[in-house]
């Protein structure tokens, strides 16, 4: 079954939201993790980034977040370069993260999660408070359990309040890193139902994640990277219809994409 | 051999509560910033011949010399911050860069104070009146009752301040995971030079206090209350701040009975007894399991 497309892919000459260019990432001076990786999320759409273990992913999310900072290479946002900008300015401008593994405050509690995310508006009362009504209504379970401290909750519930608190934000983009890694399988399916009805409600979405099947299954465009390089990109359509592709994608996972 | 117990408890809690507010500072600025600051005994002791020179040249009691230390000790925390710590972080291993660079800070610091105010030991000649109050069946100078009064009140403001407060939160919360206070909109460099000047400002003001409680003080005494305050940081858990609290009364009591029940000699390991103790049966420190994660 070929996945529904809720798009035709990006108009040509749409400019992109988020890119990566032609970006280098080095540790230690010279080893190079990623070279030469580009990728461009198109707005109102859901890019996916798959690939084998140490591909550079990960890398790619944080050098496009900040987090890390590319030896060669720029990265844009709404086609103006801000290489090198904190981590921090990204939110201004929009662009929230949910990076892999954990990114809570174990000991605060999940309002004060929250209250920490409104930081750039803290003064500004009205707005926190409709902050985490947002949150709690995405997210009902987090409301009942505002008291408690973040890290005493279940591994679900803590990525809920880590997806909760960036959508509290209002976002245009979520960048995901792993949504589901560690997490168990119902609630993995509740998170990509979750994921995937997030363009409609005008928000884009980077998937950077292990999972194949269901990153192909929701994305629009899908980028295969390898051993810190690019090594194919395309629309769903594509990796569905070309055998190459899918081969491919069955020589590093045991997955088999259906023609 | 009751006073003399009753004698150590009191006294205990008076050194403990400057201890505290040592180990508080310095758990603060590893948390927040991953730097061990072995110069912390040096501002501390800075601010003790503050309050001297305050007294001697424009007689301005220690009471006084707390405001003054706050104020001018946090903004040249601030200045350090930007001058010294940024270029820390294009090295490769910064902690171990912060290290070496405190410790010669430390010092240069002491090496200074020498040149200012020579080796012989100094004392504020101020005197509360009456001199010594009863308490129970034993007498306490004023001046270590005033200064013990001060540090609970301080250590409740700071309590207070990172428990309550969001900007509080926030620095606790860089303790708990410095990376996830980035992507949530936090400007990690102002709050880390937030912090650094707030240890700072709470060195000044320790080193008032220490010419309140402790008879006298000189250049060289900075490095004792550096290695007292790491032990009080490991005691009360890396990074925990009501742990530094509760580690620097203990740490104090545990010294002053020593001196009531040990050989003087004795007396003087029990502190790094503590240390290795820790280390050895509660690595994690007292409050160490809410660090677990």
């Amino acid at each position: 079954m070929a996945p529904e497309r809720r798009s035709a892919g990006a108009a040509p000459g749409e400019r992109p939201v988020l890119e990566l260019r032609a970006v280098d990432v080095a540790y230690h001076g010279d080893i190079r993790i990623l070279q030469g990786v580009s990728m461009a999320v198109r707005p109102g759409h859901i890019t996916g980034v798959i690939g084998p273990n140490g591909a550079g992913k990960s890398t790619a999310l944080r050098a496009l977040y900040g987090l890390l900072k590319p030896v060669a290479g720029d990265v844009l946002i709404d086609g103006e370069a801000v290489t090198g900008m904190k981590p921090w300015r990204f939110i201004e401008r929009g662009i929230a993260l949910v990076p892999q593994g954990r990114s809570l405050f174990n000991e605060l509690s999940v309002e004060d999660n929250l209250r920490l995310a409104c930081w750039s508006f803290r003064k500004d009362q009205a707005r926190v408070a409709a902050a985490l009504e947002r949150a709690y209504e995405q997210f009902p379970m987090l409301k009942e359990r505002r008291k408690h401290a973040a890290g005493a909750m279940s591994g679900g519930q803590q990525r809920f309040l880590e997806l909760g608190r960036a959508l509290a934000l209002q976002p245009r983009v979520i960048l995901l890193d792993e949504p589901t890694a560690m997490i168990a399988p119902k609630l993995a399916a509740e998170i990509y139902e979750f994921i995937h009805g997030l363009p409609a409600r005008g928000i884009t979405v980077l998937l950077v994640d292990q999972n194949v099947r269901q990153c192909v299954r929701i994305a629009d465009h899908v980028y295969v990277l390898e051993l810190g390089r690019n090594k194919v990109d395309g629309s769903v359509g594509e990796f569905t219809q070309d055998a190459d592709l899918r081969s491919l994608i069955a020589e590093w996972v045991d997955y088999r994409i259906d023609a | 051999m009751e006073s003399l117990v009753l004698n150590g408890l009191i006294n205990g809690l008076i050194v403990g509560g400057v201890y505290a507010l040592i180990g508080l500072s310095l758990t603060l600025l590893y948390g927040v910033l991953r730097i061990v600051n072995f110069a912390h005994g040096e501002f501390v002791i800075g601010g003790s011949f503050l309050a001297y020179v305050l007294f001697n040249s424009l007689g301005i009691p220690p009471l006084l010399a707390l405001p003054v230390a706050a104020v001018s000790f946090f903004a040249a925390g601030w200045l350090a911050y930007y001058l010294l710590i940024p270029r820390l972080a294009r090295s490769d291993d910064p902690e171990i860069m912060s290290f070496l660079m405190m410790y010669g800070m430390s010092i240069a610091l002491a090496a200074v104070m020498l040149l200012m105010f020579e080796a012989d030991s100094r004392s504020i000649d101020y005197a509360f009146k009456p001199i010594s109050m009863k308490v129970g069946p034993i007498y306490v100078s004023t001046a270590r009752i005033v200064a013990f009064g001060v540090t609970v009140v301080i250590s409740a403001a700071l309590a207070w301040f990172l428990y309550r407060t969001l900007p509080g939160k926030a620095l606790r919360a860089t303790i708990m995971n410095r990376e996830a206070i980035q992507i949530v909109g936090v400007d990690v460099e102002k709050l880390s030079a937030f912090a650094f000047a707030l240890a700072t400002g709470i060195a000044g003001v320790t080193g008032v206090l220490i010419a309140l409680v402790f008879p006298a003080f000189n250049a060289f005494s900075g490095a004792e209350y550096s290695i007292i305050g790491f032990i009080v940081v490991v005691l009360g858990g890396l990074g925990n701040p009501i742990g530094a609290l509760i580690a620097g009364i203990i740490y104090g009591l545990a010294e002053q009975l020593a001196t009531v029940f040990l050989p003087q000699a004795l007396a003087q390991i029990v502190g790094f007894g503590i240390l290795v103790g820790t280390i050895l049966i509660r690595p994690t420190g007292i409050l160490g399991w809410r660090a677990q994660r």
